[in-house]
Order: C-alpha cells, then sequence, then structure tokens
C-alpha cells in the first residue's frame, strides 16, 4: 500500500534544503496505477443545450432558437456519429476541441445519464452524487465520499488526493488526506519563509482538529511545492506538453494544476476539480457558450497535454442534473433531471452516445417536463472501476447495495 | 436567571473576539447587562463616521469608456442611496466603479467587525449575508445593489422580525437580480428565487420531499392544510406567485414605455400571472390585489414548522458548534415560534440560545473563518484597521470573499471545509501578512509592549496573554522560540530586531488551536 508516509521516506534525504529537492524531481518512482479525475460542473449544465437531437420535434418546439442547438445558420452545431435512435444528435458549436476528441474515440457521451432521484436541489443532487448514494438515508452504509471509498477499495486509503478545489469536495470526505490548491501558479508554499516553518513544525503536537489539519497541510507542502520550484527556489513556470495551452480561466487552472501534480509522478491516483457558473436560468445562450467553450479547450489542453500518459487516466465529466426542455421567459432553463456524462478513458467504446435515450415528448419526460434518466451515473463510474482503473473489487464496496446496469462503455 | 459565561466564550460567540472595551466592561457590569444590551443596539451606524473618514484606494484604466483613475475614495458612498449606486451601471460608467461598490461594503464590514461596540449586530450580520447570500463579486449589478442591501436589508433586520427581513429582501435589488426574478414573467417563470426561497431562505432542504411524492394532495398533512414540507409544484406555483415583483431598472413594459432606472423596488402588474395557485396546501384565488400572492407564499413558508427548525439549527451551528444537542435545538426553536409576531423575534432566539448549558460549555468547539480570524486578530493585538485593497484580496483569497460567493447557500459553516491543506495555508498567510503589516493595513499596537520583554520566552508568554488571555503554555513558549532560532533566556529587548519578533510571535501565538477556534 502506498502511503504518504512512503512518499515522504523516498524523498527523507531530500528534504532539508528545499533548494536541493528540486533537482530531485521526477525520480522516478513506484509504477503509478491508473489515475482517476473527477470534474464537476457546479450548478446544473443544461445537458439539452450541450448535446442534443437538433430535428426532434419536441426539442424544436420547446425552446426558441437561441436557446437550442441548431444544425444550419452562422454556428451550426458540430455533428456527432455514434448517435441513438437515427436522430441528429449534435454538439455545442463552440466545443470544437471536444468534438476531435469524439472523433479520436477517445472520449464517450453518456445523454439522459444522472442520479436515480428526483431531487432537483443543487445541494441535494451535488451531495448524493458525490456520496455515491441515490438516497439521503444510505450515507450511514456508505461512509464518506465516493471518490475517497474507490481509494480505500484501490489500497490507497492513506495515499494522499488532490482537489484543485479550495475546500476538500464531498466526493473526498472523510479520505484521510487530501491536498487541496485550486491553483498552483504560485508554487504551495508556506508563507513566512523558514522561520515560519521552523515554528509550525514544532507548534502542532496536539490531537485537536486545528493540530491534525496543520500537521497534514505540513506534509502536503512538503510533497508537492518543492517539485514546482527551481534551485533558487522560484516556482518553475509550467510547460506543459504536446503544444498545449491552458487557459486563465477556473477550469484552465484546474486543470493544468491537475496535470501538473499528475506529471510529477507521486503515485496520487485521485483528482478532483471543480468548474462553476452553470446555473443559467437567466440570459443563458451567452453564458452558456462561453461556459462550454472554456470548458472544451480546457479539456483539449489536458489531453494534448498528457498524450503520452493517456493509458492510465480515466477523466468523468459530471453535473448535479440537466435542466428543463421547455426555456423560460428569462431567455434560461430552471432545474431538470437527467443530464449528461462526458467520460475519457483508455479503451474506450469511444465516439459514441451511450445510454438508452428516453425522448422528449411529454409522456417520456420525467414528472412531465424533464429528461428521464436512463443511466445511473454509478453504473458509469463502476464500469470505468472494473475496467480500465483496474479495480474490479471496487464497485461492490464504493457502491453497496447498487446493482451496476451494463452502459458498454468498453471494448470487449 | 443571571448569565453564567465565561467572557472569552462569550465574546468569541457574539463577538468577533474579545476586544479590550468589551472586558472591560463586563468585569465592570457582567455577561448579563452586556448582553442585554447588545440584544437591542440603536438603529444607527456607531461606525458611520469612522467609515466616512476612511479612505479605499482605488486605480485602474478603462478602454471602453475611456477613463483612468487613480485615488483614495471616502467609504462615505455607503451610505448613500440606491440610486445614486445605480448610476453605476450607466454604459458611460466603467465596470471597475461598480466593482469597487463591493470592496467599500466590505472595507466598511471589515472596520465595524473590528471596532463597533454593538459586536453581536455585525456577527448576526455576518450569519444573515450568508444564509441570504448574493454575489456582487460575480455581477456589477448585484454590486450596485450591494450598499443598500447591506444597510437596509440586512443590517436592519439582523436581530428583527424575519417574517418582515423576508420580505425586505424579496423586494431588494440585490435578490431580485442574483436569484433572477426581477425578468421572471407569467406564463413561464423563472424558478430560481422561489425554489431557493424554499430550499435556502426557509423550510431548508430537509423539507424537500420531492423524492417521495409528486403530487401536492399525497405530501403528509397537505390534506389538512399543513403539508411536512414542499415539492416541485410548490416551487412551480410559488414562481408563479412572484411574477410581477421587480426592481425599475430601465426595462421595457410595453407600448414604448420603460421603467425608470433606479434599482427601487416595484410590481409590474402585466407581468404577473394572475390565476389561482396552490402553495403548501394553500389555495390561492385569482386576481388577487397586487403583491398579495407573494406576500402570501411569505407568510406561508415563513410561519412553517420546517423553517423554524432550518433557521435555528443553522443558527445554532454558527453561534455554538457543529452539532448543537437538541436542548439547544428546542430552546431556539420554541423562542423562534413563540416570538414570531414580535419585532425583535430574532434577537429573543439569539438571547434562548445564549442561555443554554450547550452555549456556556462551546467554548473552542468552532473553527474560525477567515474573516473572523482576521477581526478577533486585528481586536486582539490593537490593529487600528486600515482597510486596503491588498488586504481585501488576501481576505478575498482566504476562501472567504465577502459578498462575493458564488452559490446561493452562503459559505460552508463546517469546521472540516475550513481545514483543508489549501484554507490552512490562507490562514497563515493571513496571520503572517498582518503581523509584517505587508498591506498596510495598520500595525499592531501591542507589538511595542512585547518587544520590551526581558527575554524570549517571555516575549513569547507576553504575546500568548496577549491573544488568549493566559500565560503560555510551556510548549508553545518552546516552538515559538526555538521555532525562530532564539535561545532560552537569551535577552529580548536589548536586540535590534525585537519589534519585528515580537509582531512575529503575535502571529505564531494566533496560530495555535486556542486561537483558531471559537
Amino acid at each position: 500500500m502506498l502511503t504518504r508516509r512512503h512518499l515522504l521516506a523516498a524523498s527523507t534525504a531530500l528534504s532539508v534544503a528545499p533548494g536541493v529537492r528540486a533537482f530531485a524531481a521526477p525520480r522516478d518512482p513506484t509504477p503509478a496505477g491508473p489515475i482517476l479525475v473527477s470534474l464537476f460542473l457546479r450548478g446544473g449544465m443544461d445537458s439539452l443545450g450541450v448535446v442534443a437531437p437538433v430535428d426532434e420535434r419536441n426539442y424544436t418546439a420547446d425552446r426558441p432558437p437561441e436557446m437550442r442547438l441548431l444544425a444550419d445558420g452562422d454556428k451550426p452545431a458540430l455533428r456527432l456519429e455514434g448517435a441513438p435512435a437515427g436522430l441528429d444528435f449534435r454538439l455545442h458549436p463552440e466545443m470544437g476541441a471536444l468534438h476531435d476528441l469524439y472523433r479520436d474515440r477517445r472520449i464517450a457521451l453518456v445523454h439522459a445519464s444522472g442520479l436515480d432521484n428526483g431531487t432537483r436541489s443543487h445541494f441535494g443532487a451535488q451531495e448524493l452524487i458525490e456520496r455515491g448514494i441515490a438516497n439521503p438515508d444510505q450515507i450511514t452504509q456508505a461512509k464518506g465520499g465516493w471518490l475517497a471509498r474507490w481509494l480505500a477499495a484501490a489500497g490507497s486509503g492513506n495515499a494522499p488526493a488532490f482537489a484543485a478545489i479550495p475546500g476538500v469536495p464531498e466526493e473526498l470526505a472523510e479520505h484521510a488526506d487530501t491536498i487541496c490548491a485550486a491553483d498552483l501558479r504560485g508554487g504551495m508554499n508556506l508563507p513566512g519563509g523558514k522561520q515560519a516553518a521552523n515554528v509550525l513544525k514544532r507548534l502542532y503536537g496536539g490531537a485537536s482538529a486545528v493540530d491534525a489539519a496543520a500537521r497534514r497541510t505540513l506534509q502536503g507542502i512538503d510533497l508537492i511545492d518543492t517539485r514546482l520550484r527551481q534551485p533558487d527556489g522560484k516556482v518553475m513556470p509550467y510547460q506543459p506538453a504536446g503544444g498545449a495551452v491552458y487557459e486563465e480561466t477556473e477550469i484552465g487552472h484546474g486543470l493544468a494544476s491537475v496535470a501538473r501534480v499528475i506529471r510529477t509522478e507521486l503515485g496520487i491516483r485521485a483528482f478532483a476539480v471543480d468548474m462553476g457558473g452553470w446555473d443559467t436560468h437567466e440570459n443563458q445562450p451567452p453564458r452558456l457558450a462561453n461556459l462550454v467553450g472554456q470548458l472544451s479547450r480546457a479539456l483539449g489542453a489536458f489531453h494534448a497535454d498528457l498524450h503520452d500518459r493517456l493509458d492510465r487516466i480515466v477523466l468523468v465529466v459530471m453535473s448535479e442534473f440537466g435542466r428543463r426542455l421547455r426555456s423560460n421567459k428569462s431567455n434560461g432553463t430552471d432545474h431538470g433531471h437527467a443530464g449528461l456524462t462526458i467520460v475519457s478513458a483508455p479503451h474506450l467504446v469511444g465516439g459514441r452516445i451511450h445510454g438508452a435515450w428516453p425522448g422528449l415528448s411529454s409522456d417520456k419526460l420525467d414528472n412531465a417536463v424533464d429528461l428521464a434518466m436512463t443511466t445511473d451515473i454509478r453504473s458509469i463510474l463502476a464500469e470505468l472501476m472494473a475496467g480500465p482503473l483496474a479495480t474490479p473489487h471496487a464497485p461492490a464496496a464504493v457502491f453497496p447495495g447498487f446493482n451496476p446496469q451494463h452502459v458498454g462503455l468498453l471494448a470487449t | 436567571m443571571t448569565l453564567q459565561v465565561d467572557p472569552r466564550t462569550m465574546l468569541n460567540k457574539l463577538a468577533f473576539g474579545p476586544g479590550a472595551t468589551e472586558l472591560h466592561e463586563i468585569a465592570k457590569s457582567g455577561c448579563e447587562t452586556w448582553l442585554m444590551q447588545q440584544l437591542r443596539p440603536p438603529a444607527q451606524d456607531d461606525c458611520a463616521a469612522r467609515i466616512a473618514a476612511s479612505k479605499l484606494h482605488l486605480k485602474y484604466v478603462s478602454k471602453t469608456p475611456e477613463a483612468a483613475v487613480d485615488e483614495d475614495r471616502s467609504l462615505g458612498v455607503v451610505a448613500e442611496p440606491i440610486d445614486q449606486h445605480w448610476k453605476t451601471l450607466d454604459k458611460a460608467v466603467p465596470f471597475q466603479e461598480r466593482a469597487f461598490l463591493r470592496a467599500t461594503v466590505a472595507a466598511a464590514t471589515l472596520i465595524r467587525a473590528v471596532h463597533s461596540r454593538w459586536q453581536l449586530r455585525e456577527v448576526m450580520a455576518d450569519f444573515w449575508h450568508n444564509h441570504f447570500n448574493v454575489n456582487a463579486a460575480g455581477d456589477g449589478t448585484v454590486a450596485a445593489a450591494l450598499p443598500a442591501y447591506d444597510r437596509d436589508v440586512i443590517r436592519k433586520h439582523a436581530l428583527g422580525n424575519f417574517r418582515e427581513f423576508l420580505e425586505a429582501v424579496a423586494s431588494s435589488a440585490a435578490m431580485q437580480v442574483y436569484l433572477n426574478n426581477r425578468s421572471s414573467r407569467g406564463g413561464a417563470a423563472n424558478e430560481n428565487y422561489a425554489r431557493e426561497l424554499f430550499e435556502l431562505h426557509t423550510l431548508g432542504r430537509p423539507a424537500y420531499l420531492n423524492a417521495l411524492y409528486n403530487r401536492w394532495r399525497d405530501v403528509p398533512g397537505a390534506l389538512a392544510g399543513h403539508p411536512e414540507g414542499y415539492i416541485d409544484q410548490d416551487v412551480y406555483e410559488a414562481a408563479r406567485a412572484f411574477t410581477g415583483w421587480t426592481i425599475e431598472d430601465g426595462a421595457g413594459i410595453g407600448m414604448g414605455r420603460k421603467l425608470p432606472a433606479t434599482g427601487k423596488f416595484t410590481y409590474v402588474e402585466i407581468w404577473h400571472d394572475n390565476y389561482q395557485k396552490r402553495v403548501l396546501a394553500g389555495e390561492f384565488d385569482p386576481y388577487q390585489p397586487p403583491l398579495a400572492d407573494g406576500r402570501r407564499v411569505l407568510d406561508l413558508v415563513a410561519d412553517h414548522p420546517a423553517t423554524a427548525r432550518y433557521i435555528c439549527g443553522k443558527l445554532c451551528r454558527r453561534l455554538v458548534s457543529d452539532n448543537p444537542d437538541a436542548a439547544v435545538l428546542a430552546a431556539a426553536e420554541h423562542a423562534w415560534t413563540e416570538n414570531r409576531r414580535k419585532p425583535d423575534q430574532i434577537a429573543r432566539t439569539v438571547e434562548a440560545v445564549v442561555r443554554t448549558d450547550a452555549f456556556r460549555r462551546s467554548s473552542g468547539a468552532k473553527v474560525k473563518r477567515p474573516f473572523e480570524l482576521y477581526a478577533s486578530f486585528a481586536r486582539a493585538s490593537g490593529i487600528d484597521i486600515v482597510p486596503t485593497p491588498p488586504l481585501i484580496g488576501v481576505l478575498d483569497g482566504s476562501g472567504q470573499r465577502l459578498f462575493g460567493w458564488g452559490p446561493p447557500t452562503g459559505h460552508p459553516d463546517e469546521n472540516d471545509y475550513w481545514l483543508s491543506s489549501n484554507m490552512m495555508r490562507q490562514r497563515w498567510g493571513l496571520l503572517l501578512g498582518l503581523s509584517d503589516d505587508a498591506w498596510k493595513a495598520g500595525a499592531s499596537q501591542a507589538a511595542p509592549a512585547i518587544a520590551e520583554a526581558r527575554t524570549s520566552e517571555q516575549a513569547a508568554d507576553a504575546a500568548h496573554r496577549r491573544l488568549l488571555g493566559i500565560e503560555a503554555p510551556p510548549k508553545i513558549v518552546h516552538a515559538v522560540v526555538e521555532g525562530i532560532g532564539l535561545k532560552p533566556g537569551m535577552p529580548f529587548d536589548t536586540r535590534r530586531d525585537a519589534l519585528p519578533l515580537a509582531r512575529r510571535m503575535l502571529a505564531y501565538c494566533a496560530m495555535t488551536p486556542a486561537f483558531q477556534t471559537r
């Protein structure tokens, strides 16, 4: 089992002088297992504004042209092969980079996927998805976040996880050791320099939550920060590979930080990233175009950057719910039900829209208003755990009492 | 019964930490008197003059429209009415002017947290700003509405009556913009405000029963007129009830006419969905008088028992601990419900919480949020705050961006959230920057006396006493003295760097678990 203690032991010789340690990076390592990156789109992505059958008559009837994807016009939506039911499914025109990954079969889409619970509450839905349960009463059977439970099932229960998020996300709740840093461009330093380091090392010997958090933080700094610095102590600017360019956006910084930590080869296997702003009740068209463009370009950069490691990286993009089929009079959409999950993994049946398409006529909608859920997001995660993540026993432990359905994401 | 609480516990919970003035007052006339005064503060802002005399620097260059500004501005602008601030929304005004309004409200808030005599009102204003969260950092229109929201809605009602408070929030420009009700129209209403009204402002998520029931009549108690909770149908209907509630934002109202642009609340009858509705099993007849539908929704949610439970739970988590016991919850709910028609309902509820055993024993149960850490350090170490843009920037980066939290939940209030490795680094950085006066935000007046200690141990002990009121445990003295690289017993006051070291000692003592919690 890889624990932080081992990681530290491997680098103790270097921990004396920060300047010296920087030379040592990436020494090689413990053979790394597959890596799981969970990207959460907070606020509820309007999946029907991102991937939709442009020729479906309920779709065209229930939304004015500016609120939906179009087959023609100045910016026609991008055609998706491998779509269900003979419909003309298309992708938002700002998502060219994602479209390329889809055509390369690196990614797959699962439409009408999400949470098996009727909640339309952001915070209720986020919590259930991040805890990997369908009902609040299951919280007693399944402790902590699903990503934390996967780490435990993968034998990495005491190894650090990395969240490019200011606070520990629910996905990693109750994981013993999550390093948080939303943006690594300034390093992950200890303010106050050597003097502060010397005081803080001595200050936190107690048993309180603050003591424990402080000790964990000092270890995290030791682990990550020194690997980001040049001999003179300055933070090395990150140089992504493959010609990748990360934008100055929340998701650009987030995925760049994740990629940078992956490249340090410290054996960290679980990563969490967030992107906010998807709650488009009002003035949706320009906002959504902006969001999906940022997301798509960041995903494009991430894949280009880590091109040499993609054989062991699994990335899942999810949101708490999709949005209402019928738009409101603020040119926005209200909270809905099923949404869209984006999967990137090796050995994937990529370039396909998976999952049963439930249809958009009102008798097929959930509560007659929202896209119905046909694929539980946990089935997607379970399939990835058993397949490319090489943890075949994990699904039963991560989702106790849940019977995953076959999604067909993986080449057999 | 007279209140028996350790004054430091009380000031950590009901104030932004102990300050010299409060400790003196309590020593003189007791906790009971202090509390009773705090529960009923005068309406006026005792920091108004200090705020008006304070300045915040504004510097920007704008290309569209052409403008360059590099000057100190008085914080007194926060006292102006909303129509003044609304003028910053004109296309001829650079966006930095709107963003600056958030910074001025944040600066005024820091000043009050450190200096106001009416500390409990400040603590409660912080509680309600998070409860009724708006994001002025993400939206210039919300920023233009923020000074009025802070002053006329949050502070005015922070210890008042919840039903009145709720209507003030519902009709405020800040909330109308933030949760989009101003653009909601009959026919396909915007549900954003109505949903968060139920889920976050009143009944709370535990009372959202949508996963259990699809029809209103199936909700237990509904047929008797007292549904236990709410479902999406209630949200849809409430959204209809609030159509027509809007603000004077210059929007067109048909026939070539437009609303004026003042940011003031107004009601537009032609946008209202006039037909009958059903909310929380209450039937609304069609064609009610102006505003009546929305007001009736507010009556229903304000009076619902789930609202008492939900808000009292949050209040106890803020004032007591992450896991308040059943007795304190019951005491709070009882006071809340009994006094729901009183003008000081909230003050009476706070009082009920303070008079419990749970409160008395709650010292150290909560991890301070960065704003509390900042204000309590400034108060304890005698920093006469000078708000500067870098100080506000650092606080923003600390994870607690005042009036700039994105989701409508407000900042998290669980200890764990504030103890991530990122948050810990920010906390340390905040204290070091403050003690070094890195942001020119005011130097500690306590440091010079500490610099006069004869030995390094005595200096560390003096810093600890200043912040925590008790002798420093030997372990802490050792950590500070040895960590800095001083020898025990070494003369301190004669050192040339005694003053900067004394400042650092204050910061290190503030990093101890005892000061990091309240």
